[in-house]
């Protein structure tokens, strides 16, 4: 039975653990992932990632503690979860004499959906992706980067609520990733909840709302993006006369490290004292060039949570 | 949905990246889909469009794999020449032996007509054994990789994280299998039947062959089946495959000849002896009480009734034109139902008393005809062991999981 309290959308996990015989993948991991929001679960190499989306997507049985999947357990009701879910996975083949089209309305079959209806959406999902033009043309010839864009396409076949992305960025180029982004803001626009796993840390700064931060199979911390980018963090400051811009930084007693070849880097408590520190250094004539985050929002989380990795 | 957000998804520009855009959407959205909600996993579920899915899926892939037809052909090809083989042998071994055997010109005649029939008979039996060894040989290619082969390919999970009930994943493969074992047995037609219209061959016995030649596919096709399920790794499930096919086949005969010695007993037994004058000439017959070894086959002779040899000749109806048993199928067929009858007693070894030993053939003969039929029971255990490796894939396919076997990845 579904707990009342449980929201009826949403992704949560409470206490999930997991373990392959003496090898404990996930410890102790507790996420929520809400409708409307990409929440990003980032950790290292073997945090156990991959094993609590396998959990989420209804394929293995947690050791112990509960998941909701919009409403259902993945458990007890797992057709329930998979009517809802879309689960793209980290290493996937596909079904390599068949075409991209074929595929996907396999997959839209395999969902009994009706058949017009898949085929329209079908044909969308293939714009969506870039592989239009590819669409008749067997899958093995698709580049790995391709493959993962009709994983993608797979994964949204049958109009999931919930969508679990495992590393959905690797294999792709650029543009590639950059047309990912938007397809995942967009998935989140429709209402859907979005959980993407990846430690492409910058990219989830600008894909992310939240973020989930796991090593050794525990939840370490929940970043709100938003809300992490007005903590402490270190600036990187460019001027064309690096002089001129020590002078003006300790006359204004703003502490920094020795600098390096042509820049300086400070911390600052928010993007507020940036603002502050950059009109303040115009004012004072210095040339400055860039005053930019040193690193991600999430990277800056990831590696001070991280440092213990295995 | 408007038209302008799918524009921009269809072509997004670096400036998508900016947050707060428009944003891309997924398209098409879905007005209807399957919703189903409360509990149960329906792993049972046999729902005929999943398993068509699943079908036609297999189908096709095994289909565009270019050595299908090749496979196809030399499979074809190994048949004509075996076929045509095994014929000439046969008809020439007849057509010597009755050829210039000093008859009447009539009597020549009806005898090289019977030598024909003889020889068809033989030669059909020959061919069916011969396609059902090399479909027992061929059969585990079809499914034996399919479940574990496909896990190693990373395409299973995709389709357990569907609605489709693992039931519908496994009777699906069966079924694409076993319509690919059926296309090798329609080739096989052609051959089996030319030997057919050589005469000799009740058309029942041709329907019978085909009908347990399929069965026998279909049941291998499941064992193979279930073996991927249970191992990780696709040598093992085909090697596995093939014993078990193995144990069915020639195995089977084989534990029955080694049962033998378990079923002996040194035993006092009536015989019936031959009595003797003092000048050692044979007077008439005496029951006796004397200690025999007898080996009792009707406490074994089950072993052989579930290996396919013995169902396709147990079933096959007797040619109504022959006496004896003078072709491979007839034997067999008498073999089992002599082992099945066992031992009878008194022993008969009153061997001068020829009319009275015709009696004992014909009274065993009657004995043969009246016991009910062995083929069903071996069937039926056949296809009870291809059940049951179908219910153990099936249940191996079920998620989500608890156990996964050593060395295998979920998705």
């Amino acid at each position: 039975m579904t707990d009342p309290t449980v929201p009826r959308a949403g992704i949560t996990a409470r206490g999930v653990r997991r373990t392959f015989g003496d090898v404990v993948a996930v410890d102790h991991i507790d996420l929520d992932a809400p409708p409307g929001k990409v929440t990003a679960l980032v950790g290292p190499n073997g945090s156990g990632k991959t094993t609590l989306l396998l959990v989420l997507a209804s394929l293995l049985v947690p050791d112990a503690g509960q998941v909701s999947i919009a409403g259902f357990d993945p458990v007890t009701e797992p057709r329930a979860v998979r009517a809802r879910t879309g689960w793209m996975p980290d290493v996937f083949g596909t079904w390599e004499s068949l075409t991209c089209r074929e595929v996907l309305l396999t997959v839209g079959d395999a969902f009994a959906l009706p058949r017009a209806a898949a085929a329209a959406r079908v044909d969308h999902l293939l714009e969506l992706v870039h592989l239009a033009d590819l669409r008749d043309r067997p899958t093995q010839v698709l580049s790995r980067g391709q493959k993962q864009r009709l994983g993608l396409a797979r994964a949204l076949v049958h109009d999931p609520d919930v969508v679990l992305l495992d590393e959905p960025a690797s294999g792709l180029d650029p543009r590639s990733r950059i047309e990912l982004r938007g397809i995942v803001r967009g998935l989140a626009a429709e209402g859907r909840t979005v959980l993407v796993s990846s430690h492409v840390l910058a990219e989830l700064d600008e894909m992310a709302d939240r973020a989930v931060i796991v090593a050794r199979g525990r939840t370490v911390a929940v970043e709100e993006v938003a809300a992490a980018a007005q903590a402490r963090r270190t600036w990187r400051v460019r001027a064309l006369d690096l002089g001129v811009l020590l002078a003006a930084l300790d006359a204004r007693r703003t502490p920094h490290p020795p600098p390096d070849r042509d820049g300086v880097e400070v911390e600052l408590g928010s993007d507020v004292e940036a603002a502050e520190l950059l009109a303040a250094l115009v004012r004072d004539g210095v040339p400055v060039v860039e005053l930019a985050p040193a690193s991600g929002v999430l990277e800056q989380a990831y590696l001070a949570l991280t440092e213990d990795r295995r | 949905m408007s038209d302008d957000s799918l524009t921009s998804a269809a072509a997004p520009g670096p400036d998508d990246a900016a947050p707060g855009r428009a944003p891309a959407g997924t398209g098409v959205l879905l007005a209807e889909r399957p919703m189903p909600g409360g509990s149960g996993s329906g792993t049972w579920s046999l729902g005929w469009t999943g398993v068509r899915t699943v079908a036609v899926l297999e189908l096709r892939q095994r289909i565009r794999s270019t050595r299908w037809t090749a496979v196809l052909a030399l499979w074809t090809g190994v048949l004509a020449l075996l076929t045509i083989l095994v014929r000439w042998a046969v008809h020439r071994i007849y057509d010597e032996s009755f050829d210039g055997a000093g008859l009447a010109p009539g009597a020549d005649e009806a005898a090289a007509r019977l030598a024909d029939q003889v020889a068809g008979r033989l030669t059909f039996g020959i061919i069916v054994f011969l396609v059902l060894s090399l479909a027992g040989l061929v059969s585990p290619a079809l499914s034996a990789t399919s479940i574990n082969g496909d896990r190693q390919a990373g395409v299973l999970a995709t389709l357990q994280t569907t609605l489709l009930s693992p039931a519908q994943i496994v009777v699906g493969k069966l079924l694409a299998a076993w319509a690919t074992g059926l296309a090798l047995l329609a080739a096989a037609v052609p051959f089996i039947g030319w030997i057919y219209l050589d005469g000799g061959t009740p058309f029942g016995r041709l329907v019978v062959v085909l009908a347990v030649l399929a069965l026998t596919i279909l049941v291998v096709c499941a064992i193979g089946l279930g073996w991927s399920a249970i191992t990780a790794r696709t040598s093992s499930s085909a090697v596995l495959t093939y014993l078990t096919v193995a144990f069915l086949g020639p195995g089977l005969p084989l534990l029955f000849a080694l049962s033998v010695p378990l079923v002996t007993e040194n035993r006092s037994v009536a015989v019936r002896q031959q009595l003797y004058t003092a000048e050692g000439a044979p007077t008439g017959c005496q029951v006796v009480q004397e200690e025999r070894t007898i080996t009792y086959t009707n406490r074994s002779w089950w072993l052989l009734a579930a290996s396919p040899y013995v169902v396709v000749a147990d079933a096959s109806p007797k040619p109504l034109s022959a006496e004896g048993s003078d072709d491979p199928m007839s034997v067999i067929r008498d073999a089992v139902r002599e082992a099945r009858l066992g031992p009878r007693f008194p022993l008969e070894e009153c061997y001068g008393d020829l009319a009275r030993s015709q009696q004992f053939d014909d009274e065993r003969r009657a004995q043969r005809a009246s016991l009910g039929v062995t083929w069903p029971y071996g069937l039926a255990a056949d296809l009870a062991l291809g059940g049951l490796f179908v219910v153990v894939a099936v249940r191996r396919l079920r998620t989500p999981t608890r156990r996964l076997p050593t060395g295998t990845r979920v998705a």
